[in-house]
């Protein structure tokens, strides 16, 4: 189907619910940029710093994972044609969620404070599995599985085990007793994060958008399924291999699965682009190209660390982790809330009304001219970033923190245009 | 307006303003609407959408049925989502393909 409002049908959860993970995720990514504008000098170095983790906790957890949550309650019952297994739930889960962010990011920012790690990881766990169990639950109602359920179930998969990581490195950090090295299981948390979690979700829901978006009709699925199979392969592996010493012939074996992987999938989206009917690309999918642009140079130069000493390069795990969570994912989240929001908000107000009155396009509902303008400063802020990093010039890292956020202000505009609208 | 004679092109007229809301071409230019029958008592519309196993069918067929019972209101209206034969790019009006640089 094609008409964009097959993403919203009997099967959508209320519309306050979806809203309400998506406006966390707007302030929280507003606030991702600021918080980096103002910390420019102490982004450099080694990554394990207490702001540089508290930053990346509000991005992956208040921006990017907050907004998959909403993303996922609306996409998971219409994908699938089955009903959220319970609204209630999924609103108790935010404010959960939501402490435990507050408290995590605020722990990791004064690292000293008689805060615990533990307490708001708990609560985070929490969240995650409420989430998880009512997802799943819906999951079970499912008659006829798709490609993008197989691997949002993968992906919620990675999510529980990403998070469970993340609670006994909580533990550890609190009372230190993981007999390897903490740097080690960190690894494993981010790869299991990014790989596992985000782009898993990416990767099923843009086999779903993607067509409905540029009408490409006409090609085969075969290299996602590829993909899916790699990928998941490659996770097991690690997942398993990290608890041993001298695993690095292993690691490489895990590692170049997820690659290829990663890479198959990026050819299934070329040649999905390829085959588009529409052939001029919106702002939603300028960003969404770019971004997936970016993930084919975040793999790259992922896979290039299987074969490297790369955690004392200066700065080069800070470009990778940049990439990852700013070029790529932060990219792709901004685009698709210029295509997903004014949906929701268009079905919510319009759609009673079709047929009756006059209803706006979606393109309609923000200021399109505005929206160049963010794609353009968000990539200039980018490149500025990644050359200050190399050449930690840090009045060049300023400038390419402050494109960053004029632009987060400018799509934190258009979305305020489009929700009033 | 209340029709007293309903020809079939006039339905497909009304299904002309069912306007998908991002692409902005309506269901009758996308080549989506594949047959209308008309009756004494009812009008059946036949359609379909251009991937098969979409789960939007409870909006379209809503958004038709409404559209074409608020102008017609004398007449059950029927809308019956099939997938066979399945939609294909060349199935769009001249029009649509011009509208989306085709």
């Amino acid at each position: 189907m094609n008409l964009t409002t097959s993403i919203a049908t009997a099967y959508s959860p209320p519309f306050r619910i979806v809203v309400k993970y998506f406006v966390a995720a707007i302030f929280s990514f507003v606030l991702l940029n600021f918080m980096l504008l103002i910390n420019y000098q102490d982004i450099n170095g080694h990554h394990f710093q207490p702001k540089i983790l508290s930053i990346t906790h509000i991005a992956t957890l208040g921006f990017i994972t907050m907004t998959i949550f909403g993303a996922m309650f609306q996409l998971v019952p219409v994908v699938l044609e089955v009903k959220l297994f319970s609204a209630l739930l999924a609103e108790l889960q935010f404010w959960i969620y939501l402490l435990g962010i507050t408290g995590l990011v605020f722990k990791f920012w004064y690292f000293s404070s008689s805060l615990s790690f533990t307490l708001p990881a708990i609560f985070l766990n929490l969240a995650i599995f409420i989430f998880a169990f009512n997802i799943i639950a819906s999951m079970t109602k499912v008659k006829i599985w798709n490609i993008t359920g197989i691997y949002l179930a993968s992906a919620i998969f990675w999510l529980v085990i990403t998070a469970i990581a993340g609670l006994l490195l909580a533990i550890n950090l609190d009372h230190p007793y993981i007999k390897i090295d903490h740097l080690q299981y960190l690894k494993l948390h981010a790869n299991v994060a990014f790989i596992g979690w985000v782009t898993m979700v990416v990767m099923g829901v843009s086999f779903k958008l993607i067509p409905m978006f540029t009408l490409s009709h006409g090609y085969k699925l075969e290299l996602a399924k590829w993909a899916l199979g790699l990928i998941n392969f490659g996770l097991l592996g690690i997942n398993w291999i990290m608890h041993y010493p001298d695993t690095e012939f292993y690691i490489l074996i895990f590692g170049t699965a997820i690659f290829i992987g990663l890479i198959l999938y990026l050819i299934q989206i070329y040649i999905m682009f390829k085959k588009r009917i529409r052939k001029k690309l919106d702002i939603g999918l300028k960003f969404s190209a770019i971004a997936l642009v970016m993930l084919g140079f975040s793999t790259l130069l992922g896979f290039s660390f299987l074969f490297f000493e790369y955690e004392y390069k200066p700065n080069l795990t800070l470009i990778y982790g940049f990439m990852i969570i700013v070029a790529y994912i932060s990219t792709l989240i901004v685009g698709q809330m210029y295509k997903i929001v004014p949906f929701l908000i268009w079905y919510h107000k319009y759609s009673s009304k079709v047929g009756i009155e006059n209803v706006p396009m979606l393109k309609d509902m923000f200021n399109e001219n505005l929206a160049e303008y963010n794609l353009f400063l968000m990539l200039a802020g980018i490149i500025t970033s990644v050359f200050a990093f190399l050449s930690q010039i840090n009045l060049l890292l300023l400038s390419g923190f402050a494109l960053l956020f004029l632009s987060s202000i400018i799509f934190s505009f258009n979305m305020y245009k489009i929700f009033r609208s | 307006m209340i029709l007293k004679e309903i020809t079939k092109e006039q339905i497909i007229d009304i299904l002309r303003t069912v306007i998908d809301p991002e692409i902005g071409i309506n269901i009758v230019d996308l080549g989506l609407v594949y047959d209308v029958s008309i009756s004494e008592q009812s009008i059946d519309i036949t359609m379909t959408l251009t991937t098969p196993g979409c789960p939007m069918h409870g909006s379209i067929t809503d958004w038709v049925q409404r559209i074409v019972s608020l102008t017609i209101p004398d007449r059950t209206v029927n809308v019956n989502l099939v997938w066979e034969p399945m939609w294909t790019p060349d199935k769009m009006s001249d029009e649509a393909k011009k509208q989306l640089g085709i």
